[in-house]
């Protein structure tokens, strides 16, 4: 090992190529695990906060038309299980039912989103995104609509908007109400179809007052995608404690389209750098094939004094090990120094083209970074791993070096 | 000097098969290394010494023929064995480029100890003994390209006999060196045979050099044609 180390130090400028072979890959994935890491996060913060909440509880059934959630008549047992439970931290009250929305001389199918104005800040990005009027108040009577509803009603802010909701004994239910604020989407099909109103007047909507279709929970200690564990043991607990007839539902359950996205991210990043690692593998290999073509005689003698095949393969991954840890330990400093700079700055600001559209969703225009000390740890021992399966090669071909043959190329 | 024999070869044929081209390096050698013995072995270019040494150290096997090394035939043995035998019983010199570049003076004496296992203190006080008895020792904590010729021959029969072996096999040790370090490096290898028993057997084209033996085996197109004994 000490003239493994002292080879290294001796060819060193071939060694420091081959180090910085394997610095770079590792410092890139560093940085796009971070990256990852820092994307995951937003779109669990705002999906999560915004759209799901932690864990929804759902009543089991059809619901009132197309792929509308079924209504729940009395949330009354419901709500105490969701407080029985230790872990829910928070909790707010949904109804969400299909409507139509009618101007004078339009109508179109939307999604009537009942919720508690005073608690809304904290589960849907509208108060943030309403660009003219107001949001709701406590007991509104008006509604929340998009901009591009707007335009299709050819409605403008201050006017009045009909609501049809639906139900499937009581007949339909009919509201005209003012709109009292207008928001922006990035999402022009949300902005197209929700409407958001006070939790009292979808309930008269569907002719059911009481009613509500979701309770949407929020479970302490959670602060990223990493303690999802926390959230699926609380789904668990609480299904155990929920009277029949009643699910509960993880936000990945809830929406699955968003859920699958942060799914496939990490891995598709890291078959990408796979690449980068196989290449700085390979130049790895590559130092060792020529450091042990050098040191043939050297070797020869090594082998002819009395070491066994074994110490000379040894040897030479020794060498592969330290050279690969050293580069992966400055790539995985490199790589963390900028994470940790970067967050110290706040984050890297997006380009213009993203910053309004997320901003406008109550989402911060920049590019935050995050990652766990383990993943770096982990990178960095991928690399040094990858090292020492290419130094296999070289190695095994010193170790089977024939002394005798070594020895007839003397000078 | 009476004998246990400590090498014995017999009917050695070794031949080296390059492609389609065999050459034939030793026709049918036979030999017997008294335990004490300081030999030499002269021969013109070519003339097989060479492989006898690597056959003799067990660091090739014959074609044809045995080497008993000790009692042990080294023919069947496997590659793993072969390497111990040469660890614990044969200091192998070369004529040149016998030291690890990276390894100090003190390192490349303790390098077999090292193998054979021996704790660190213990090995290095052991190399230093010898290097003392060399007259080296001074450039202990130097690396070997920093010495003469001579000095790293010297460190080269050291590393050789650090590890007591029952013989030195050294093929022409002083090849690239001028006269007088030769025969200071013979006459101190002449010294450790006497002063522990240890065996040696060296090839040399140097005929001053045979003066100083015990023995000298003249080999000629792969056998042996003459076999003088001095004592
Ligand atoms: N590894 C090898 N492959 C093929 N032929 C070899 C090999 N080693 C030695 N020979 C051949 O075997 C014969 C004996 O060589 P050897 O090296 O034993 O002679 P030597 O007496 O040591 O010669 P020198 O005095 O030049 O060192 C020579 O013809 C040589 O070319
Ligand atoms: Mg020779």
């Amino acid at each position: 090992m000490k003239a493994a180390f002292r080879h290294l130090v001796r060819s060193r400028r071939r060694s420091i190529l081959a180090a910085m072979a394997v610095v770079v890959p590792v410092w890139l994935l560093v940085l796009m695990l971070a990256m990852i890491g820092g994307m995951e996060q937003g779109l669990f913060a705002s999906l999560t906060e915004y759209e799901t909440g932690h864990l929804q509880v759902r009543a089991v059934g059809e619901g009132l038309a197309g792929g509308a959630l079924p209504l729940i008549l009395d949330p009354t047992p419901l709500l105490a299980a969701v407080e029985a439970g230790e872990a829910i931290a928070w909790y707010t009250l949904r109804l969400e039912a299909p409507a139509l929305a009618a101007s004078a001389d339009r109508s179109l199918g939307v999604l009537v989103q009942g919720v508690r104005p005073e608690e809304a800040a904290r589960i849907s990005p509208l108060p943030g995104a309403v660009y003219e009027g107001r949001y709701l108040e406590a007991d509104d009577d008006g509604v929340i609509v998009g901009e591009a509803l707007l335009r299709s009603l050819g409605l403008s802010v201050g006017e009045r908007v009909t609501l049809m909701g639906a139900h499937p004994r009581g007949g339909s239910g009919v509201t005209r109400a003012t709109v009292v604020g207008a928001y922006r989407a990035p999402d022009p099909a949300l902005e197209r179809t929700l409407v958001q109103v006070d939790l009292g007047l979808a309930q008269r909507l569907v002719r059911t007052p009481g009613a509500i279709t979701a309770v949407a929970g929020y479970v302490g200690d959670v602060d990223g995608p990493g303690d999802d564990w926390r959230i699926s043991a609380a789904v668990a607990a609480l299904q155990e404690a929920l009277p029949p007839g009643y699910e509960a539902l993880t936000w990945r359950e809830v929406a699955p389209e968003s859920a699958v996205l942060l799914r496939f991210m990490r891995p598709l990043v890291i078959g990408f750098m796979a690449a980068f690692f196989v290449l700085g593998g390979l130049v790895v290999l590559n130092t060792l094939s020529l450091s042990v073509l050098e040191r043939t005689r050297e070797l020869g003698i090594i082998r002819a004094v009395g070491a066994p095949r074994s110490w000379v393969m040894g040897h030479v991954l020794w060498e592969a090990g330290l050279l690969s840890l050293c580069g992966a330990t400055v790539g995985a400093a490199l790589g963390t120094g900028l994470v940790l700079g970067v967050q110290a700055a706040g984050g890297l600001p997006l380009p213009g083209a993203y910053q309004e559209g997320l901003a406008a969703f109550g989402v911060e225009p920049v590019l935050s970074l995050r990652i766990t000390p383990l993943e770096v740890a982990l990178s960095a021992m991928a690399m040094v791993a990858v090292g020492l399966v290419a130094a296999w090669y070289p190695a095994r071909r010193a170790a089977r070096l024939d002394p005798v043959e070594t020895m007839r190329y003397d000078e | 000097m009476t004998s246990e024999v400590l090498i014995r070869a017999s009917g050695l044929h070794k031949v080296y098969k390059t492609g389609q081209v065999e050459t034939p390096a030793l026709n049918g050698v036979d030999l017997e290394v008294p335990r004490g013995e300081f030999g030499g072995m002269a021969g013109p270019s070519g003339s097989g010494k060479s492989t006898l040494l690597h056959l003799l150290g067990a660091l090739d096997k014959p074609t044809a023929g045995e080497v008993f090394l000790e009692g042990t035939a080294v023919s069947g043995q496997s590659e793993a064995a072969l390497s111990s035998l040469r660890l614990h019983k044969v200091g192998f010199v070369f004529q040149a480029y016998n030291l690890i570049p990276v390894l100090t003076v003190l390192e490349n004496t303790a390098f077999v100890l090292e193998l054979q296992g021996v704790p660190p203190r213990k090995r290095e006080n052991q190399a230093l003994e010898i290097l003392e008895e060399l007259g080296v020792a001074q450039y202990k904590d130097q690396f070997p390209n920093r010495l003469s010729g001579g000095e790293q021959q010297r460190v080269a029969v050291a590393r050789a006999v650090a590890s007591g072996p029952s013989i030195v096999l050294a093929d022409e040790p002083t090849a690239n060196l001028d006269t007088k370090t030769s025969l200071d490096l013979i006459d101190l290898m002449r010294r450790l045979n006497q002063d522990h028993h240890t065996t040696f057997l060296f090839a040399t084209h140097d005929t001053r050099l045979l003066d100083r033996v015990d023995r000298v085996v003249y080999m000629e197109d792969g056998k042996i044609t003459r076999d003088d004994r001095r004592s």
